[in-house]
């Protein structure tokens, strides 16, 4: 699974350093480091709704530290 | 002709408590061929100081400028500037520094410590005639250049930097030399190396100069032309032709934004990779697209370069800081102020409907700004600069 945060301007000023912590933590803690492969996505076209994420093929929007771990388990801990 | 070009900087400091600077550095530059620096230190110190150091400075440099001699310089100082009501004399040291065709340096000198030159990073030695002229010893020198030759003159705050603090007898010419010899790299520009001598000054008067101190560098070098791409084309129709003609420059090349850097990852038929480690918590990470030397996020990258050129062309304070870091911006800034002397700007005027949301610190009009703010600094550290719009 490819996993791409959004790291341009708007969602950088919304916070995408953080995301990118979390994720990297949330791949760690649940031993997931051989099946998910993070980067980096300069712009994922939705700058008015960030952050944003692509999860696959599959873009999410709005991704704050608060919905997260939601986040987390709905597109990533499920689909595995 | 040949290839090579004059890069000038300066930097001084004032006595501690004082407001003024008694020295002062005029540059004059007469089209693309010819430069001349004067710095001047003026009798004492204040208000005095530096108006005798001003007129000196500006008197030679224009009369020099319009190839006058250096013996009607000196004959119209003596009967220009005002005497000092206590001291019964009017004085100001001066060291003049032409440089002609980026080939040969003239260098006349009075009473200012003499005139360091750096060839290849190793102190140079050279020739000094001897002459006197209106009850001054001059000390004129003609010198031949190479590339990568540094001329440094100081005023001799320099040189007293230290007496009774750190050291005796002060931080002598030798000192000096041995420090920057120590110290020097290739790629430092006129205003780095200025900053390092000065800097070390400093500390030595323990952050309160006992005297104005000025270190003035003249550093001849290759023209290098660098490229910055910044913003999509207005219209993308434009995308191609912008496009062709930024990848057609001969020279680096930097791609701020990042719809731009995804456009210019197609047209060369290539992905964009980004990276994902914030090196600088507050500057978004760079990304990599072959063919690209630089690629990096647009207006918060681009607003911290500004940010640093500001500081570059006023103290230089943030100069630790852009020198040795490695996100995004100090990366262009190393490139921009100290690599390149010829600057392409391709700045794309489309606006960005995510940037126009009031609750962000970023909109189409500061990004317009930021642009123009930045070719005018780049200007100021005396780079060519040419901006096309699209």
């Amino acid at each position: 699974m490819n996993i791409f945060v959004c790291v341009g301007s708007s969602c950088h000023l919304r916070g995408s350093a953080k995301i990118v912590e979390l994720l990297k933590n949330a791949v760690k803690t649940n031993k997931l480091e051989d099946k998910v492969t993070l980067s980096g996505s300069f712009c994922l076209g939705k700058c008015t709704e960030g952050v944003s994420i692509k999860v696959d093929d599959q873009i999410i929007c709005g991704v704050s530290p608060e919905n997260f771990d939601e986040i987390f388990k709905k597109y990533v801990l499920d689909q595995l | 002709m040949n290839n090579l070009c004059t890069d000038v900087g300066y930097r001084s400091i004032n006595k501690h408590g004082e407001q003024l600077c008694g020295d002062h550095v005029e540059i004059i530059e007469k089209g693309d061929n010819y430069t001349v620096l004067v710095l001047a230190d003026g009798l004492g110190s204040g208000v005095k100081a530096s108006i005798l150091s001003t007129l000196t400075s500006k008197i030679i440099s224009t009369m020099i400028a319009n190839n006058m001699s250096i013996e009607d310089c000196v004959s119209t100082i003596a009967a220009t500037l005002p005497v000092c009501e206590v001291r019964k004399v009017a004085y100001s040291t001066f060291t003049i520094m032409c440089v002609r065709d980026n080939s040969e340096a003239e260098i006349i000198q009075y009473d200012n410590p003499q005139v360091i030159l750096l060839r290849d990073g190793k102190n140079y030695d050279y020739a000094k005639n001897v002459s006197e002229m209106g009850g001054k010893t001059i000390y004129t020198s003609k010198i031949q250049l190479c590339e990568n030759d540094v001329f440094i003159a100081m005023s001799d705050g320099a040189i007293w930097a230290g007496v009774g603090k750190y050291m005796n007898f002060g931080w002598q010419r030798e000192n000096i030399i041995e420090y920057i010899e120590r110290l020097y790299e290739p790629n430092y520009t006129a205003k780095v190396i200025s900053t390092l001598i000065l800097d070390e000054c400093n500390s030595l008067y323990g952050n309160e100069p006992g005297d104005d101190t000025t270190v003035a560098a003249i550093k001849i070098r290759q023209r290098k032309p660098v490229n910055l791409l910044f913003g999509p084309p207005a219209d993308p129709k434009d995308a191609n032709k912008m496009m062709a003609l930024f990848f057609s420059k001969e020279g680096k090349r930097i791609v701020a934004g990042g719809t731009t850097s995804t456009i210019a990852a197609e047209y060369l038929g290539t992905e964009v990779c980004p990276d994902l480690d914030y090196l600088d918590p507050d500057i978004p990470p760079t990304a990599e697209i072959k063919g690209v030397d630089l690629t990096t996020e647009g207006v918060i990258t681009m607003t911290r370069v500004l940010e640093y050129a500001k500081s570059y062309i006023t103290d230089n304070e943030c100069y630790y800081d852009w020198s040795t870091k490695r996100d995004g911006a100090s990366r262009i800034a190393r490139i921009l102020f100290e690599e390149a002397t010829d600057i392409n700007f391709f700045v794309g005027r489309a606006k960005n409907p995510a940037h126009q949301n009031p609750n962000l610190p970023i909109n189409f009009s500061i990004k317009m700004r930021i642009a123009d703010e930045l070719a005018e600094c780049l200007k100021k550290m005396g780079k060519r600069i040419n901006v096309s719009y699209f």
